[in-house]
């Protein structure tokens, strides 16, 4: 199974459950996982942002951060266990980052790589793409 | 209370835990194990009922049975 490319360009936090979620048990299934965080899927990664947990979001994220009867791991876990699991890269996309003056050490340590779109689409050439 | 007729060499204890948590513990448990071996997972996730059996499936392993508790499930997987 050649896997899946997903772009993750939203900083709202039930989408990059959502990503989360599928993509770590896929990559967990043997089945290769490539993100691209980019724009504000990106700054959700900010290790700031992770720590106070200043997500955006709809209903369903605000319960998750509230929940105490159903324990959500937050995305950040999700991909860590991921990585540990499976085929499980994780890119930041380097425009975003030069736009904030930013470096991969303002994010939490997930990160394979930096990457442009160029690099990106050489990653995905022979996977089918999710742009979340 | 149901019991099974199988004994568990690993119990995974995930209740509490929304999908996938009890799916991700399973396979997370069942990678490093030699073949062979029955795992009993318990969740209190109604989803894993559907979700955990299916990748069983996909994954070639084996389900031996699922136990409904009440209050939680005990899902009896084997390493194929």
């Amino acid at each position: 199974m050649p896997g899946y490319a997903i772009v993750l360009a939203s900083g709202e936090l039930e989408k990059l459950q959502a990503v989360a979620n599928i993509a770590s048990v896929a990559a967990a299934s043997e089945i290769p996982i490539k993100v691209f965080a980019t724009m504000d899927g990106l700054e959700a990664f900010d290790k700031d942002t992770v720590e106070s947990k200043s997500f955006t979001g709809g209903p369903v994220a605000q319960a998750m951060l509230e929940s105490e009867d159903i324990q959500v791991p937050l995305f950040t876990e999700s991909f860590g266990r991921a990585k540990e699991l499976g085929d499980f890269e994780v890119y930041a996309c380097e425009l975003s980052m030069d736009l904030l003056g930013k470096s991969l050490d303002d994010y939490v340590d997930l990160f394979d790589d930096v990457l442009g779109v160029s690099g990106f689409l050489t990653m995905a050439e022979d996977k089918q793409v999710i742009f979340v | 209370m149901s019991e099974s007729e199988y004994e568990a060499d690993v119990t995974i204890d995930s209740r509490g835990a929304g999908c996938p948590g009890p799916l991700m513990d399973l396979i997370g448990k069942i990678k490093s194990a030699d073949a062979g071996m029955v795992f009993e997972l318990q969740t209190t996730d109604s989803s894993s009922k559907n979700d955990v059996p299916e990748w069983v499936e996909k994954a070639n392993h084996e389900l031996l049975d699922i136990v409904d508790h009440d209050d939680y499930w005990s899902i009896f997987v084997k390493k194929s």
